[in-house]
C-alpha cells in the first residue's frame, strides 16, 4: 500500500518538483502516470524507491515510513518493490540468464533457488530459449522483457516502471504492456509512467496526471482485459 | 600512468575487464615501490641497531690505576667500580698479565728485564658501561676512585653510530609515514575508479535491494587482493636483493659482514611485515572510498 500526504520535493538547485502531492494506492491496483514533461512524475518514483528523500510530508509505502526509515533499511523496502527502466539497464556482459540471476545473488539467494526460479520467469517473458544470448543479440522488446523477468524474480508486491515502452516500437510495446497487466493480475501492484496515451486508452486502469508536482487529475477507466488477451493473441498468432 | 588512462578507462567501463587488470596492474606496482622503499629504510634501520649493538658489546673501557698502588688495594677498587650505577662489569687485570700482553712486541731481553719490580705497567680494571652516552659522568665519578690514573676513550665510532641510529630512526618514521599516506590513497583511488567504472552494475544492484555490506564484498577483496600481492612482491623483491647487497656493503665496511643480519633472520619479518601492511592498506584504502562512494554518488538509480 502507498499513502502519501502533503509531500513536497525541492532539488537542490531549487526546482520544486513535487509540490503538496497526497494520494494513495491500494494493493492489487494497476496505475498509469501521465502528465507533461518536467511534471514530476520520475520524481515520485524516485520517492517512492527512497532515491530521493521528501523535503516535507509523509510517505508509507509497503510498511515502511519513508520519512524515518534509516539508511541501512532503505534495501529491504526495495526488495519489496521491483524496478523497470525505460533504457533496460542490462549488464552486457553477462548473459540473459545472469542478468536475471544477479538480481537474486545479490539478495543473497542460494544458488539452488535460483536456478530453479530463473528459468520459469524467463519463460514466463516469453524468453525461455533465449537464456544463454548477450543482450546486444535481443531487441529492443526482448531485453525490456529481460529487465521485467529481472524486476519480478524476487516476487515484489510492488512493480514501478518508467517509461518501459519508451524505447521500443508500438507493436512490442503493446506486448510488454499485456506482461505488466498479467503481472498485476496475480495481485501485483503496478504503477507505470508513459507518455504514450495510445497506451493508456487501449488498455484502460488508474490514470493519474501531474502536472507542476502535483495531482490534477484521477480518474479510473475500466481495465479492458479483452485488449490483454488480444494482444497476447495477436503474440501468439503465427505470423505470415 | 593513471591519468592517461583515465579518459579511455571512463568509455570503456565496466565491459572491459582487462582495463581494470591493467589498472589494478598499475596501483600494485606504485604500491610495490612504496613498501620496497619503506622496507629498505627499516631493514637499514635494524641492521644499524645491530651494528651498534655488537660495537656496544666490544666497547670495553680500561680503567689504568698508578703502578704505585699495591695490589691489594688495587683488587679491593673492584667493589667501589661495581657500586657505580652505570658500570655493567668490571674485571680485574693485573700488571703481570699486561706486562705478557706486551711480550712480543718488547723482545724477549727487555720483557725479561721488565719483570718483578721492574714492571713499568699498573694493574688494569676492562669495565663495561650499561649506557654509552653518560660516559662522561661515569668517568668522572670513577676519576674520583683513590688510585685511579686514568681512563681510556671511549669508541668513536660507537658514538657515530648512534647518532646514525637515531637519524635513522627518524627518518624511517617519517618515510613509513608518508609513504603510507602516499599508497594508502592510491589505493583508495584505484577502488574508487573501479567502482565508478562499475557504476553502472552497483546502481542495479541498490536497486534490487542489494544493502551496502553486499555491494562493498567484491570491491574491498579486490583493494585487500592488490594489498597484499603488493606486499608479497616488495618482500619477494627485498629478501632476494637482501644479501647480494650486504656482500656488497660489506667490501666496503670491513666490520659490517659479521655485524648485520643474515639473511634467515630477517626473510620471515620482512614477508610477514610488508605483507600485513600491504593487506592493512588496502582494506582502509578500501573501506575510504567504498563507504564515500556508496553514501555519495552511489546512490542514483532512476537516473534522469
Ligand atoms: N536531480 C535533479 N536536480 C535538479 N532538478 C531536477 C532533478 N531531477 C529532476 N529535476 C527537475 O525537476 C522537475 C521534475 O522532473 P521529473 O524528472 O520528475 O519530470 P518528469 O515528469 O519525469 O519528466 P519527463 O516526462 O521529461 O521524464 C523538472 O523541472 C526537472 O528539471
Ligand atoms: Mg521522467
Amino acid at each position: 500500500m502507498i499513502h502519501l500526504e502533503n509531500v513536497s520535493k525541492v532539488y537542490p538547485n531549487g526546482t520544486q518538483a513535487v509540490k503538496n502531492l497526497t494520494l494513495d494506492i491500494a494493493d492489487g491496483e494497476f496505475v498509469f502516470i501521465v502528465g507533461p514533461s518536467g511534471a514530476g512524475k520520475s520524481t515520485f518514483l524516485k520517492l517512492l524507491i527512497r532515491e530521493e528523500k521528501a523535503d516535507s510530508g509523509s510517505i508509507h509505502v509497503n510498511g515502511h515510513n519513508l520519512m524515518t526509515m534509516s539508511r541501512r533499511r532503505v534495501p529491504y523496502l526495495r526488495r519489496t518493490m521491483g524496478i523497470v527502466f525505460q533504457d533496460f539497464r542490462l549488464i552486457d556482459k553477462m548473459t540473459v540468464y545472469d542478468n536475471v540471476a544477479f538480481a537474486m545473488r545479490v539478495t543473497g539467494h542460494s544458488e539452488q533457488t535460483i536456478q530453479k526460479r530463473v528459468p520459469l520467469v524467463l519463460r514466463l517473458v516469453g524468453l525461455g530459449d533465449k537464456s544463454q544470448r548477450k543482450p546486444h543479440e535481443l531487441s529492443g522488446g526482448e531485453q525490456q522483457r529481460v529487465s521485467l523477468a529481472r524486476a519480478i524474480i524476487n516476487k515484489p508486491s510492488l512493480l514501478i516502471a518508467d517509461e518501459p515502452t519508451g524505447n521500443i516500437d508500438p507493436e512490442r510495446s503493446i506486448e510488454i504492456m499485456r506482461m505488466l497487466f498479467a503481472i498485476h493480475q496475480k495481485g501485483t501492484t503496478v504503477i507505470v509512467v508513459t507518455h504514450e496515451h495510445e497506451l493508456v486508452r487501449h488498455f484502460g486502469g488508474r490514470v493519474l496526471s501531474l502536472k507542476n508536482g502535483t495531482v490534477v487529475s484521477d480518474t479510473t477507466l475500466p481495465i479492458r482485459y479483452g485488449a490483454v488477451k488480444n494482444a497476447s493473441a495477436q503474440k501468439e498468432a503465427p505470423t505470415s | 600512468m593513471k591519468l592517461s588512462g583515465l579518459p579511455y578507462l571512463l568509455k570503456e567501463g565496466f565491459k572491459n575487464i582487462w582495463n581494470n587488470r591493467m589498472m589494478s596492474l598499475a596501483s600494485v606496482v606504485v604500491l610495490m615501490s612504496c613498501l620496497i622503499i619503506t622496507g629498505t629504510a627499516a631493514l637499514i634501520s635494524v641492521n644499524v641497531q645491530t651494528l651498534i649493538a655488537g660495537i656496544g658489546d666490544d666497547n670495553e673501557i680500561t680503567v689504568y690505576l698508578r703502578p704505585d698502588y699495591s695490589d691489594v688495594d688495587s683488587i679491593a677498587l673492584s667493589g667501589s667500580l661495581s657500586a657505580i650505577p652505570n658500570v655493567e662489569s668490571c674485571h680485574f687485570r693485573s700488571r703481570t698479565e699486561v706486562l705478557q700482553s706486551y711480550q712480543e712486541t718488547l723482545g724477549d731481553n727487555i720483557y725479561a728485564a721488565m719483570q718483578g719490580d721492574g714492571n713499568p705497567f699498573g694493574n688494569e680494571y676492562k669495565i663495561r658501561l650499561h649506557d654509552l652516552s653518560l660516559y662522561e659522568e661515569t668517568v668522572r665519578q670513577i676519576n674520583a676512585l683513590s688510585g685511579v690514573d686514568k681512563v681510556s676513550d671511549r669508541s668513536d665510532i660507537a658514538e657515530k653510530l648512534t647518532r646514525l641510529d637515531y637519524f635513522v630512526t627518524v627518518t624511517g618514521i617519517w618515510v613509513v609515514l608518508v609513504l603510507g599516506i602516499v599508497t594508502l590513497f592510491i589505493i583508495a583511488n584505484t577502488i574508487k575508479m573501479t567502482m565508478y567504472a562499475r557504476r553502472f552494475e552497483i546502481s542495479i544492484m541498490k536497486s534490487v535491494g542489494a544493502t551496502n555490506a553486499f555491494v562493498r564484498i567484491p570491491f574491498m577483496v579486490e583493494a585487500m587482493a592488490i594489498g597484499l600481492f603488493s606486499g608479497l612482491i616488495a618482500s619477494l623483491a627485498l629478501i632476494a636483493l637482501y644479501e647480494p647487497i650486504r656482500q656488497a656493503a660489506s667490501g666496503i665496511i670491513g666490520m659490517i659482514q659479521n655485524a648485520t643480519l643474515p639473511l634467515q633472520n630477517i626473510w620471515l619479518p620482512t614477508l610477514l611485515a610488508l605483507s600485513g601492511s600491504g593487506l592493512l592498506i588496502g582494506l582502509l584504502g578500501g573501506m575510504l572510498s567504498v563507504t564515500r562512494y556508496l553514501n555519495k554518488e552511489g546512490g542514483a538509480i532512476l537516473g534522469t
